[in-house]
């Protein structure tokens, strides 16, 4: 008795499932006018913006609330945001904005200047607040609010950074009641009303996990986005999230692999965009690992000491055929630290770049000393200290990036091309981070996101930012390469106070001279942001910067802003896909009927086979 | 009722060794978790330095606290900046709806399947479903899972894209609501077909040869000598002493597939169990792929536990 039972449960079960072949698919075809969906591979780990630290969780923070200026969308130039205007002294020490007047939170609060002091001081005070934020309000004396309008921040010494303060400003109203000790559990997990913020949109729901969605601010100070609904899906998988691309579930990816991203070629209502970005990938050397007061610590390869030594595997690296061989064409051969992409702090070595050169290379250390031994492998030179010791090299990459494993795969075999061994060896980055921090390393493969204030990458090259020992152990800093040059800390601290765009560009280009010309890194490439997205639905995209930046996950909120639903208009001038929307119309009625024929066909089938069972229990009782 | 309790205390010693050895294993482990925890974040060294001391504790002491509360050692989770048990929290459901429905429709399903061909050995159903289910049972579950996905929801040819391609709702539904739940259940459809699919061959298969041995035994000889129908002879005398093998499997299996749904919940981007350990590999997320191991194996020694004594309950030969 109890089998007939559960096939005819199966059976209810099924027909159950039945209607949402039809509905499912009926009512989301209404909503997607408006409704805007991004694919992405990261959950936010946080909304609290005091506690996440991935990229998802920031892209959040900026749509939900807002700073007081922007990085501009052509040209990462300051605009105007809540603040809408500002004045600094003439000895450059105290600033004033002037807040935008009649703004309101989203729960209909008014946003005044007094919040922004009260974010300000609350990071500058919070030990917890600033590990998110630490870094924009180092330099700051006092934020104070003078009136319900103005802001008057004093700051030690005269900064560039204080139109970049990347501090989202929160309401008062809210957080004053959220204290020191619980700030660090708060989640900050959207209530009925969603999370209460100034910025153009409002997260409404987060499902862990799964999807994040926003809905446009109604009280935002700005022009009001076109898009209503945001919706951010949570995708583990790169392949599905490129089939629901194709799908139409989601109208945007970012951050493709090369391989998912040539597999969108073709696909209808689908366009690819490679966008250049801001990061890059580098061979890195061990150029003399030591502590931050000087002590020598690792064992790292006395010839990589050498300037000389790191040129000449400069000029044995071909970053076009990384390029094309590794990224697939998606990207840029590199050269300086800050990226192309920033035009105006980028340096160019120009003529004097170490052009792909094996001979060059051969002859550069023969020169220097470095002649190949008996077994066809260079040593050090003779008189030296490790005379005759062969130039052997460990060359770590990463067993998380293909691209790192590749890269390393290359650069070992151009190196053995110039009489250089290389043991090449793939490790997590968590285990390379160790092994870079105690200097037991010669080479690494990694890379960076340099971001458009070029102070964080640069000070990846100081000094003080070499490892450290505390309490009997070394620990890891900001610098992979332990470069330390007393020229170089010059400048950084000399860029550091220069307020006027131009001067500090000059600067900080300067810096990147001495790095290419001391050549603690390689840059390999500068890769690009694989984004692909559904033009026969949406357009209006503006990248940052212009004119092939990202689309989106942006430094501001600027393509939410501007993004709106295809219409027949943009149709008519026939450059958008309307074929592929007609197309989806009719293949998803047809596709809906079969799933209700084959079905029904099923439930039936089970039905039967539930009837035909009971039969003969009968019989016998 | 002694083989039970010998059987629950055997448990327990497993638990117990598993419990310290989960301990020991994620110190074993290379790397700083604390640069780990805070990478990419603004702190100075006396923060550091604090929260190292916090890791820094003599072992008998960390121990000790362990024991008291093993699945949050005192340490958040270093993805998610919360406590452990939370987290597992918000994944812990879906998995446990996967699994449940997968588990119900391959053991349902299987064993009808073993059924049927293994009282008619030899025959066309019994030939063509051994075939299916052992070529279904060789497919790796991440493959058989895309190759769904992309017939089912991508839709190719003749086969309609009706699925999502992941997830469990719709965003913007109300879970609760008659809707939202129907929306759940399409959203499950895929996953659970996966995972049905897959362990369908084990079932049928067990089940199968079980049955085999059963219909060479005497009693199902004097059964249909009575003259007994053949559908009774089956049902009521030779399915029920084969079933036992595929019961012990069935609570065997559940232990195994909260783990073996880690390949299914990253190609469904089911938020599950499984999803957050391959989320907790990728960080590494110690803390919190410490708990989810604790998790698995007390899974797989609770489901053992039990199979053994439903085994005991219902053949009374085991339990001397």
């Amino acid at each position: 008795m109890p089998r007939p039972a559960l096939s005819a449960a199966a059976a209810v079960v099924l027909l159950a499932l039945l209607p949402l072949g039809t509905g499912g698919s009926a009512t989301g075809a209404e909503d997607e006018r408006t409704t805007f969906t991004v694919g992405m591979s990261q959950d936010v780990d946080s909304l609290n913006p005091f506690t996440g630290i991935v990229s998802s969780a920031y892209e959040m923070y900026q749509l939900n609330y807002d700073t007081l200026t922007d990085y501009g969308q052509a040209d990462f130039a300051a605009e105007p945001s809540l603040a809408e205007s500002w004045e600094v002294s003439d000895d450059g020490l105290t600033w004033t904005y002037t807040i935008r007047s009649g703004v309101l939170w989203s729960d209909g609060e008014p946003l005044t200047a007094r919040d922004v002091a009260y974010t300000f001081n609350r990071v500058m005070k919070g030990k917890y607040e600033q590990t998110n934020f630490g870094s924009y309000v180092g330099q700051i004396a006092s934020v104070e609010a003078t009136d319900d309008q103005t802001v008057v921040m004093r700051v030690k010494a005269p900064s560039p950074t204080m139109l970049h303060l990347f501090v989202y400003i929160l309401p008062e109203h809210i957080w004053r009641d959220i204290d020191a000790k619980d700030v660090t559990d708060f989640t900050n997990e959207p209530g009925p009303d969603g999370i209460v913020g100034s910025g153009p949109f409002v997260v409404k729901e987060h499902k862990k996990g799964q999807f994040i969605r926003l809905e446009r601010n109604e009280n935002y100070w700005g022009e009001k986005p076109a898009i209503q609904n945001l919706v951010f899906r949570i995708f583990t998988n790169e392949d599905s999230l490129a089939q629901a691309l194709r799908r139409g579930e989601i109208d945007f990816a970012d951050d493709l692999g090369s391989n998912v991203f040539e597999s969108l070629e073709g696909a209808e209502g689908v366009t690819q965009f490679p966008a250049t970005y801001s990061g890059f990938d580098e061979i890195a050397f061990n150029v003399g690992a030591a502590l931050d007061d000087g002590t020598p610590i690792g064992d790292g390869h006395p010839a990589l000491k050498d300037q000389r030594v790191r040129v000449a595997i400069s000029h044995a690296i071909d970053t076009e055929a990384l390029v094309e061989r590794v990224l697939g064409g998606h990207g840029t051969p590199g050269t300086s630290v800050i990226p192309p992409l920033y035009q105006d702090l980028h340096y160019d070595p120009g003529a004097s770049a170490y052009a792909f050169d094996p001979a060059e290379a051969a002859r550069l250390l023969d020169e220097a000393g470095y002649t190949e031994g008996p077994d066809g492998i260079r040593t050090m030179p003779a008189g030296g200290e490790d005379a005759g010791r062969k130039l052997s090299f460990r060359l770590l990459g990463r067993a998380s990036s293909q691209t790192s494993q590749q890269s390393v795969q290359f650069v070992a075999g151009w190196l053995e091309d110039i009489g250089i061994e290389v043991k090449p060896k793939i490790v997590s980055e968590d285990a390379l981070t160790e092994i870079i921090g105690e200097g037991t390393f010669d080479m690494f493969e990694w890379g960076w996101v340099v971001e458009p204030d070029p102070d964080y990458q640069l000070s990846t090259f100081t000094c003080a930012n070499r490892s450290y020992k505390d309490g009997g152990s070394v620990f890891a800093n900001l610098s992979d390469s332990f470069f330390c040059d007393e020229e170089y800390d010059a400048l950084y601290a000399q860029q550091k106070e220069q307020i006027d765009p131009a001067e500090r560009a000059g600067t900080v280009k300067e810096m990147q001279r001495i790095l290419y010309e001391q050549a603690p890194y390689v840059v390999t490439f500068y890769y690009d942001n694989l984004e692909a997205y559904r033009s026969d639905r949406f357009t209006g995209f503006t990248p940052q910067p212009e004119p092939d930046g990202s689309l989106l996950f942006q430094y501001g909120t600027h393509s939410y802003r501007s993004i709106r639903p295809v219409t027949a208009e943009d149709r008519a001038d026939g450059k958008e896909g309307t074929k592929a929307a007609d197309d989806d119309a009719t293949s998803s009625g047809l596709l809906t009927t079969a799933a209700v024929v084959g079905g029904g066909l099923l439930a039936g089938g089970l039905v039967l086979v539930a009837l035909r069972r009971r039969r003969p229990e009968h019989d016998v009782e | 009722m002694g083989y039970v309790v010998r059987r629950v205390l055997t448990g327990l010693g497993t638990m117990a060794f598993v419990l310290v050895f989960n301990f020991f294993l994620f110190r074993l482990l290379p790397g700083d978790p604390i640069s780990l925890y805070t990478r990419g974040r603004n702190m100075d060294r006396e923060q550091l330095r604090e929260l190292r001391r916090e890791l820094n504790r003599p072992v008998g002491e960390q121990f000790l606290g362990y024991l008291a509360n093993p699945f949050s050692s005192g340490v958040d989770s270093t993805q998610f900046s919360r406590p452990v048990w939370d987290v597992i929290g918000d994944y812990v459901w879906p998995t446990l709806v996967l699994l449940v429905t997968a588990t119900a429709l391959s053991a349902i399903i299987g064993i009808a399947i073993g059924i049927k061909g293994g009282w008619r050995r030899g025959s066309t159903f019994d030939r063509t479903s051994t075939g299916v289910t052992l070529t279904l049972y060789a497919m790796p579950e991440f493959w058989l899972g895309m190759v769904l996905l992309i017939l089912f929801s991508t839709g190719v040819g003749v086969f309609p894209g009706v699925f999502p391609s992941g997830g469990t709702l719709t965003p913007g539904i109300e879970p609760w609501s008659v809707e939202g739940v129907l929306d759940q259940a399409w959203h499950l459809t895929l996953p659970a077909l996966t995972l049905t699919l897959a362990y369908l061959a084990e079932y049928a298969l067990v089940m199968r040869s079980s049955l085999l041995d059963e219909v060479r035994q005497d009693y199902l000889v004097t059964a249909r000598a009575k003259g007994l129908m053949d559908k009774l002879v089956r049902r009521r005398h030779a399915v029920p002493n084969a079933l036992l093998p595929t019961i012990t499997l069935v609570f065997l299996n559940i232990g195994f597939v909260v783990s073996g749904a880690i390949t299914v919940e990253t190609v469904f981007s089911w938020p599950g169990l499984g999803l957050l350990s391959y989320q907790a590999i990728r960080g590494p997320d110690i803390p919190l792929l410490q708990a989810i191991f604790l998790l698995f194996s007390l899974a797989v020694v609770v489901a053992n536990i039990v199979a053994d004594v439903a085994v005991a309950a219902l053949d009374p030969r085991v339990r001397t």
